[in-house]
């Protein structure tokens, strides 16, 4: 498993869920039900500041763990399982874990 | 669609919950709510204010608590299986709300109450069964919810499939059928983790499986996401771990999501649980159902299950009546007519009666007799105990109070408005506080517990939040940062919020460094400064713990203990959950039994005086009391010579002689620079005037300027002026100046004919941003049709407007003056007996060593320690011999001596007399350095005169110090056996003369540093050749100089004051005293600059200065320059400064006479509180 913290763009479906993204050229298609969670951060540690009222996202951030194959390719063989974090504040989508399969990248 | 949180935590779950109750309740209705829980953990905490919460936001209040349970397979005692929420059933007649009442004492019942007791709040699963049951339906009125921190909750982790399942039937064997729940959880963790998805579908199908009902909670903590960051830190402060370290354990709640969600939110949640668990849309349906069927259950109301402003009094068995308790307390009022008006007639009765009619049906009308009769129980039963007790507050403007003894004040005397304190528009049970000697409030409390029974009292507790250095504290810690460097950063906050933490960096002179270094983070890696300064503001005013109140406690009737939980207080004696804001709510009859040091010190006093005079006839002669014609002395003098201080006419000249003095060090509420400096502008010559200066020395009338004005008119310099001549009644008494809030009334009253109950409701609107704007919209338009002139309605406005939300009651005032006069009365008449008992029970604002100075200034023989004739309290004796023979002196006593503990004290009083130093080694079995320090304080000088030795306290020091080292011989010293024997002291006697006598300095010294106290001769007389030499003027002098004279004076720091002032520039009161008495100087900005570090550093001060007047009595200094009289170099020796604006660095030290060079008593003491009033 790798970590990774890399901007990607993410179509999601009407629940909020992930359907679609775009990550290193290419486009992926999610062909299985994602699972969603959220997950701790060690925010006195990566913050400088937690001023009262500053809202979501201090905390934790909301992970999905998306199963996709290249949209198109449907077929390919290999499934790609990957962790994406979506930003509370901005709503931006980044690529924080890829599992089994290839390691496209190295950190 | 709807939904009810059932699972929710306060703030009031200290160092837990996150969120205050109205935020929780108006976020709630905000998204539709039409319910809402509140389940603290382990009480009721928040729940009052809950309900009042609810009712403000239109919900239905649900009641529970989060509470541990013992696991039955472990230790009963100490070992937790997990936690559970029990709901209380509604509407129930009270029922369910009894049962969790009770439950919750249950847990609380085990431990001590006190700090780090071993066993934790918590319940056997035995103890929850029998509660949930209503013993009189035998039907459930309790719900218990089995969760994710239950045991079966913690057991859903692993793959353990069986576990879970024998721990939810045990609770389903163990408990009513129908009152088991499980409670659905997720706050979407990650897979596997506590409280994530997978473990609330185990649950659900746990509860399918048992045919269970499941409910939908989201475990609330904060009202939104926001607060997962604080809860954090709470977590940290609750553990004493930091988050670094709470993470690794991982002890933190695995993330953030533990807030009060929106119903379309928690649906979702709903639905992704179902769907994780393989279920269906109906199945959804079902658990949000079932979730609102338990919340319809538990919908309490507030008035028929929780009595919600109906007010309880102990029933009137218990206080011994029979029948109509108005008819009752008229009768007890009228015996009160005859005892404290004898032979009243005419108008003056006529009066009175229509006064006590008046109160009498305004009690009748809001039913409040039975109130009455046991405050005047309670206030009977401390006096038959012997206890001084005193009525305090608005209490003391009722004739009623004062008729059945409650009170020791005459309203009509005073002009006292009963509506006040009560009237027909105010349905809350009124404030009765009572004053009682504080070293038997414990005992008092005791009394009422037996008196009343043990199901009808306890105490009430307060909620202790967090202040801004409590809360830099524990943020830090959170951080893990260096405890000695918080520590340093909390030293310098202040009196401010911690919410005001950042804007304070930017204010604050003292915070400087600390704001510099907060900004500097980015260069020295002090980034956890700034997150320091956030969380110590989130941390701002949350509760950390309860206590017990230190005067409250709460008395009803039979079912007390059905309406508030209890938990042991620190003193073994239980309190309730519930504070001061909670009992006018819940219907919680509250009395104030208030520790009064003053007033041991005054019973201490009377019980001296009787001691040592045991006849009246030998108290009138000692006391100069006036014998009256028939020569047998005044009848609140008892013929054993007690003296009834409450009997004591309020009109004695020689006490408002002495007042007049200033010399009121001492005295109740009149003693302080300022105070001194009042009462001698203001030269009272009447109990009324003592009233007025009392309630002129507030900080309202001091800032707003009304104390000049007042004395201007009162002296006759300036004419009185009064904005209509229909308010000259009512201001007649402050000479047109507005004091007091029956002033206030009165001036509505008058110019709008509105009554005083309204006009009081008036009052209090005032002030009050919504209300204020009404009050005044209606006292135009009502003065302008009583004909009043524009300008007599503005300008009386503008006084009401001013004052009207600051100014003092005179009620209590008047409460107040009674121990003041009390206690200048004792001073004037018995003043040896009055300063025992201040030096035993130290009521004052100043060091003890002042008022042992103050002995010394009036003559008064201070008696050294010794070891047979000293006891654990300060006692009055005859001197009998020597200069003094025959005057009244007060013998040190061996309390208070460093190093000297509790047990040998005992020891020592308990063997007396002791005939040798073997003796007392035997029998009172004292330390070598108690023995030691006891003869460095001359205890055994005595003994050794007797014994006939001819060594010195020196030389006995020296020996005992050598016996400490163990570097004695065998010998004669100590022989086995002599004890017994008519011998004397060999040991004394045998102890060689070797060294020089102790200096006077070095007594002193010694004195200082075991007692804190300068007793062989004040600490300045040492230093009298070095002041003469300077030419310092003494205290005793400056009143005769000349207003505008510049002098020096000189003295050991008394107490260094620094109030808040018009304008914003800091002032500094230094007063010191140097023998003769004290010195009141105040330094302003220049001085302050000159002076610098010397203001509030220095033990011992030069300081030169220009006289100012105050009265006839009264002067003080305006300081220009200070020195450390212990820097010798530094002082302005005459001759030596040539020219002006020397600074005090321009000595020569080569100039310095070497006879001052001998440091003085102070040097090298390290006591700087307990001598000069003054930490650091």
């Amino acid at each position: 498993m790798g970590m990774f913290s890399e901007s990607v763009e993410v179509a999601c479906g009407l629940e909020g869920q992930p359907v679609e993204l775009q990550w290193g050229g290419r486009t992926y298609a999610v062909c299985a039900e994602p699972v969603h969670w959220y997950e701790r951060r060690q925010w006195w540690a990566e913050e400088q500041r937690a001023p009262l009222g500053s809202g979501p996202g201090l905390v934790d951030h909301e992970i999905w763990r998306v199963q996709v194959v290249p949209k198109e390719n449907p077929a390919a063989p290999e499934h790609l399982t990957l962790d994406l974090v979506r930003h509370t504040g901005s709503g931006r989508w980044r690529l924080l874990r890829i599992h089994d399969a290839l390691r496209h990248k190295t950190a | 669609m709807s939904f009810t949180h059932l699972h929710v935590s306060t703030a009031f779950s200290a160092h837990y919950g996150v969120s205050w109750p109205d935020e929780l309740a108006q976020s709630a209705a905000a998204t539709g709510a039409t319910a809402l829980a509140c389940t603290d953990r382990d009480g009721l905490y928040g729940t009052v204010k809950h309900l009042k919460a609810c009712m403000a936001a239109g919900l239905d209040p649900v009641v529970g608590v989060d509470l541990a349970v013992f696991d039955d397979e472990g230790d009963l005692r100490t070992q937790l299986s997990g936690r559970v929420v029990v709901l209380a059933h509604g509407h129930t007649n009270g029922a369910g709300y009894k049962a969790l009442c009770r439950l919750i004492s249950d847990a609380h019942a085990r431990t001590t109450g006190k700090a780090g007791g071993v066993v934790p709040v918590a319940v056997t699963r035995a103890e929850l069964a029998s509660r949930v049951l209503d013993p009189d339906t035998l039907k459930p009125v309790l719900s218990v919810l089995i969760g994710p921190d239950s045991d079966v909750g913690r057991a859903m982790g692993g793959r353990r499939y069986l576990r879970p399942r024998t721990l939810f039937k045990s609770w389903l064997d163990a408990m009513p059928a129908g009152s088991v729940v499980a409670e659905v959880v997720s706050h979407l963790s990650a897979p596997g983790e506590p409280l994530s998805t997978a473990h609330a579908v185990r649950m659900l199908k746990l509860a399918q499986e048992y045919s269970v009902p499941a409910v939908l909670t989201n475990a609330v903590r904060y009202c939104a996401e926001d607060g997962a960051a604080t809860a954090d830190v709470l977590d940290s402060a609750r553990t004493l771990k930091s988050l670094p370290e709470l993470s690794a354990a991982p002890l933190l709640q695995p993330n953030g999501q533990g807030w009060l969600k929106s119903p379309d939110q928690m649906l979702q949640l709903g639905k992704e649980i179902i769907h994780a668990a393989g279920y269906g849309a109906a199945d959804l349906q079902v658990l949000l159902a079932q979730t609102e069927a338990l919340a319809d259950r538990c919908r309490m109301d507030p008035v028929t299950d929780m009595g919600w402003k109906q007010p309880v009094v102990p029933e009137a068995s218990v206080i011994g009546i029979e029948g109509d308790p108005l008819a009752e307390l008229a009768l007890r009022c009228e015996a009160g007519v005859a005892r404290r008006f004898p032979g009243i007639s005419g108008k003056a009765e006529a009066d009175m009666r229509t006064r006590l009619d008046h109160e009498l049906k305004i009690i009748s009308n809001l039913g409040f007799a039975s109130y009455f009769l046991t405050v005047a129980e309670v206030s009977r039963m401390i006096l038959d105990m012997g206890v001084r007790a005193a009525a305090r507050g608005s209490g003391a403007s009722s004739l009623v109070n004062y008729l059945i003894d409650i009170s020791q004040v005459n309203p009509l005397q005073h002009d006292l408005i009963f509506e006040r304190f009560l009237s027909r528009d105010r349905a809350t049970l009124p404030d009765i506080d009572i004053d009682v000697e504080s070293a038997e409030r414990h005992n008092v409390y005791r009394k009422i517990f037996d008196r009343f029974g043990a199901q009808r009292v306890t105490l009430m507790s307060m909620q202790n939040g967090y202040r801004a250095r409590g809360a830099v504290r524990d943020a830090g810690m959170a951080l893990g940062m260096d405890d000695g460097d918080v520590g340093e950063i909390a030293k310098q906050l202040w009196r401010f919020s911690a919410r005001r933490f950042r804007e304070a960096l930017e204010e604050k002179p003292e915070l400087r460094e600390f704001a510099d270094r907060v900004e500097q983070r980015d260069f020295s890696g002090n980034q956890q400064l700034d997150l320091l300064v956030d969380l110590t503001e989130r941390l701002d005013r949350l509760p950390r713990h309860i206590s017990m109140h230190p005067c409250g406690v709460i008395l009803g009737d039979a079912t007390l203990l059905d309406r508030t939980p209890v938990q042991p207080s620190g003193l073994g004696l239980p309190m309730s959950q519930f504070d001061k804001h909670d009992m006018d709510p819940m219907g919680m009859l509250k009395l104030d039994v208030l520790g009064v040091r003053m007033q041991s010190a005054m019973a201490f006093a009377v019980r001296e005086i009787i001691r040592i005079h045991p006849t009246k006839a030998d108290v009138v002669a000692a006391g100069a009391h006036p014998v009256g014609p028939d020569g047998k002395g005044p009848d609140y003098i008892r013929e054993d010579g007690r003296i009834d201080l409450n009997a004591v006419p309020l009109d004695d000249e020689p006490t408002y002689e002495l007042i007049r003095s200033t010399h009121t060090l001492g005295c109740f509420q009149i003693e302080s620079p300022g105070q001194r400096e009042l009462v001698g502008k203001m030269a009272p010559r009447e109990f009324n005037d003592l009233i007025i200066d009392i309630s002129l020395f507030r900080p309202g009338p001091m800032k707003s300027d009304m104390v000049r004005p007042f004395l201007e008119h009162r002296h006759g310099f300036a004419p009185e002026v009064y904005p209509h001549p229909d308010l000259k009644p009512v201001l007649q008494e402050t000479h047109g100046v507005t004091v007091f809030h029956e002033q206030i009334l009165k001036t509505f009253d008058v110019m709008t004919g509105c009554g005083l109950a309204r006009a009081d409701e008036f009052r209090r609107a005032l002030g009050n941003e919504e209300l204020e704007p009404k009050v005044e919209e209606f006292f135009r338009r009502k003065a302008r049709e009583n004909n009043y002139t524009p300008e007599v309605v503005d300008k009386v406005w503008g006084t009401l407007k001013a004052f009207g939300s600051f100014g003092f009651c005179k009620a209590h005032g008047a409460a107040f003056a009674v121990p003041t006069y009390q206690s200048a009365w004792l001073k004037a008449h018995h003043p040896e007996a009055f300063l025992a008992g201040l030096w035993e029970h130290d009521p004052g604002m100043y060091p003890k060593r002042l008022l042992v100075a103050e002995a010394r200034r009036l003559g008064i023989p201070i008696l050294p320690l010794d070891i047979n004739r000293s006891g654990a309290e300060y006692r009055v004796e005859r001197v009998v011999s020597g200069p003094d023979q025959g005057k009244l002196g007060i013998r040190l006593s061996l309390k208070g001596i460093f190093g000297l503990s509790g047990a040998e004290l005992k020891r020592i009083v308990a063997g007396q007399p002791f005939d040798s130093l073997a003796d007392l080694r035997a029998r009172s079995r004292l330390t070598k350095p108690s023995i030691k320090r006891l003869a460095q304080l001359g205890a055994f000088d005595s003994l050794h005169r007797e014994s006939g030795g001819a060594a010195n306290r020196a030389d006995l020091v020296q020996h005992l110090q050598n016996l400490q080292n163990g570097q004695h011989r065998k010998g004669p010293d100590v022989i086995e056996g002599q004890l017994a024997l008519p011998l004397g002291d060999v040991e004394l006697r045998n102890v060689k003369a070797e060294l020089p006598p102790p200096t006077m300095i070095e007594n002193v010294r010694a004195e200082l540093d075991l007692m804190a106290v300068d007793v062989s001769e004040h600490l300045m007389s040492s230093h009298r050749p070095l002041l003469d030499r300077l030419g310092v003027t003494t205290a005793d002098r400056l009143l005769g100089l000349r207003n505008g004279t510049e002098v020096l004076v000189a003295g050991v720091r008394i107490a260094t004051q620094t109030p808040p002032m018009r304008g914003g520039r800091r002032v500094v009161f230094i007063s010191i005293d140097d023998g003769t008495g004290c010195v009141d100087s105040v330094f302003f900005h220049e001085a302050q600059e000159k002076a610098g570090p010397l203001l509030f550093g220095t033990r011992l001060l030069l300081i030169r200065g220009t006289t100012r007047r105050t009265g006839p009595r009264g002067i003080s200094l305006s300081a220009s320059m200070a020195w450390d009289l212990s820097r010798i170099e530094t002082l302005p020796f005459p001759g030596k400064e040539s020219g002006s604006g020397r600074g005090p660095e321009s000595g020569e030290p080569g100039s310095v006479p070497a006879e001052f060079r001998t440091p003085g008593p102070l040097s090298g003491i390290g006591r700087n509180l307990a001598i000069t009033g003054l930490g650091g």
